[in-house]
């Protein structure tokens, strides 16, 4: 419906231009003999003048040639007022003298040479003329604007084709691993919708749950912006393919606390800047799979070795070697908790809410001339996922990779803690002199006077208890010291 | 192969792109709203008939990048202020736009 009132609004406006404009050729006037109203007054003038008279105008115009022109062009409008003159003047020339015409002698011979000379019609400058031929530049721009929407329509529909024929390859394999495929959020109840949310013209999302080991599982189609026309000519510079970015949300008791990425290298390093967890737990830079069998593209981070071997066994490499080209990043984490939020330094007050969740971001072949086909290669990855949930289930970490992960999370937990303490001592401090003034003000307000005492002196107690109480604490790190 | 399904197990959507998302994912269609305002008002006030086809363009741009959740009675509200621009630019001044070379 929005398509369809904004097209009918853009067919508006050409045909308001064109009405507007055949009204002014309805006589069907020469161009050359049309003038604008303003100079009208010299089309009554001299029949020959009206050829020459706009000459004249539009000469003395424009500037460059004013100089020149003019007098040529005011020359010959005096040799016609004269011609004119001066047939009129044959029949009344009789009571005038001889004498009073003695300066015009040469005008006769200029008269007989003006017919050797030629007319120089000059060009009406475009924005003088009134076809519609010189309307170019709005033609152009609407022409640009159907191109647009042309653009749109079809894109729209590209991405919603290969969506759906996304979801229909896949949709078996998903119905048989989750109990709830496709839920948009809005019934009261959870029933399948069995259908993808389109939350964009161009990224179509899927919410799968019902499953041991996971809470859940969002698959978001990131298409490209078919739909835009300048994200299309961006893209011939610059080469994209469509993204299938995969979310699956562990429960706490089914995945142990480690963190591994695996990816192309340059996927890797971006994630390694962008990501909390990542920037946090894996220190160094991305390595190379080839100890693995790995191929050259793909690189590893992990938190520690023994979590990169457990990770990679046989059935993982094999998927990582067969579909390298379609993988971009492949992210275990139980720390997850997005990118990194670029919050004021006083706002830090507390680390944000980690979730244990396996990311997969998965290329669709094509790089961008996708079609519907190609959706089925897509189909092997998704069992990588299904792999991927059951395996990060089964896979524990021993003793001492227990202790050094729970280490590796102190840490983290005291570098953030010691960043923070300067805002949480000051916190701290407020929060104790509002409780000081609030006292304060009760007592005040303590109409008895006798309570008032009393409360007074309660205070007061407590006060000195509390420097005794320092006094003692500082004699006791004093005694320690010694 | 037991059933790996979970009825009983089964947890709703949550969209996650609620309150710091919106504005991390794509700032495109709210940029393009903007310029496409600024440059319809300067069509009005100036009476400049590019600034207004380009605020046509801006705001179908902005119409195309736009998320579903988004208020169409803004994009509507966009694209009527350039579409009176343009008009408005044109009955003003009926002479075809020159190019600027």
């Amino acid at each position: 419906m929005k398509n369809l009132y904004i097209f009918i609004a853009v067919l508006f406006i050409p045909w308001s231009f064109s009405l507007a404009k055949y009204d002014e050729f309805e006589d069907g006037d020469d161009i050359m003999e049309y003038d604008d109203n303003d100079f009208a007054e010299f089309e009554d003038v001299n029949e020959d003048a009206v050829t020459e008279s706009p000459q004249r105008i539009i000469t003395t115009e424009d500037d460059e040639e004013e100089a020149t022109v003019e007098l040529e062009g005011q020359d010959e409008n005096q040799e016609d007022f004269d011609d004119a003159d001066t047939q009129e003047g044959d029949t009344e020339s009789e009571p005038y003298d001889d004498e009073e015409f003695e300066g015009y002698e040469e005008k006769p011979d200029a008269s007989h040479s003006k017919n050797k000379d030629p007319i120089t019609i000059v060009n009406v400058p475009a924005h003088l003329q009134n076809s519609w031929e010189s309307y170019y530049m709005e033609i152009l721009m609407v022409t640009g604007l159907l191109a647009y929407i042309m653009n749109y329509i079809i894109g729209k529909n590209k991405n919603n084709r290969l969506a759906h024929a996304w979801f229909n390859t896949h949709r078996e394999l998903l119905e048989s691993n989750f109990a709830l495929v496709g839920d948009d959020g809005t019934n009261k109840e959870a029933t399948s919708t069995g259908k993808l949310n389109q939350e964009n013209e161009h990224i179509y999302n899927l919410w799968c749950s019902g499953r041991v080991c996971c809470e859940g599982m969002l698959i978001q189609l990131k298409f490209l912006k078919r739909q835009d026309l300048l994200n299309v000519l961006a893209r011939m510079m610059r080469p994209a393919s469509d993204q299938v970015q995969i979310k699956v949300t562990m429960n706490d008791e089914d995945m142990d606390t480690y963190v591994f990425a695996v990816g192309t290298r340059k996927a890797l390093v971006r994630l390694q800047k962008e990501m909390q967890d990542l920037s946090e737990f894996c220190s160094d830079k991305p390595k190379s799979g080839a100890k693995y069998g790995l191929p050259d593209s793909l690189a590893i981070l992990s938190e520690m070795g023994e979590v990169t071997e457990g990770m990679m066994d046989a059935k993982m490499i094999h998927f990582l070697t067969h579909y390298a080209d379609k993988i971009e990043s492949v992210q275990f984490s139980d720390q997850f908790s997005g990118p990194k939020l670029m919050q004021e330094e006083g706002q830090l007050t507390k680390l944000p809410e980690t979730k244990k969740t396996l990311l997969f971001t998965f290329n669709v072949p094509g790089l961008g001339n996708t079609s519907p086909k190609d959706m089925e290669s897509l189909l092997p990855l998704m069992s990588m996922v299904i792999y991927s949930i059951d395996k990060a289930k089964k896979f524990r970490l021993n003793r001492e990779g227990k202790q050094k992960a729970d280490k590796n999370r102190a840490r983290v937990e005291e570098n953030f803690l010691k960043l923070t303490h300067v805002q949480r001592q000051e916190a701290a401090q407020s929060r104790r002199e509002e409780k000081k003034r609030a006292e304060k003000e009760r007592i005040m307000n303590e109409e008895d006077p006798e309570k008032q005492r009393r409360l007074e002196e309660a205070a007061l107690r407590r006060e000195q208890k509390k420097l005794e109480k320092k006094q003692m604490k500082m004699k006791q790190i004093k005694v320690k010291a010694m | 192969m037991a059933d790996p399904r979970r009825p009983g197990k089964v947890a709703r959507d949550k969209p996650p792109a609620t309150e710091t998302n919106p504005a991390l994912e794509d700032p495109t269609p709210d940029y393009m709203n903007l310029l496409g305002m600024v440059f319809s008002m300067c069509g009005l006030m100036l009476k400049l008939k590019w600034c207004a086809w380009i605020a046509v363009y801006c705001s179908f741009i902005s119409f195309a990048n736009s998320r579903s959740s988004e208020d169409t009675k803004q994009m509507m509200s966009s694209f009527m202020l350039s579409i009176s621009a343009v008009v408005m630019s044109y009955l003003q001044n009926p002479q075809p736009m020159s190019p600027p070379w």
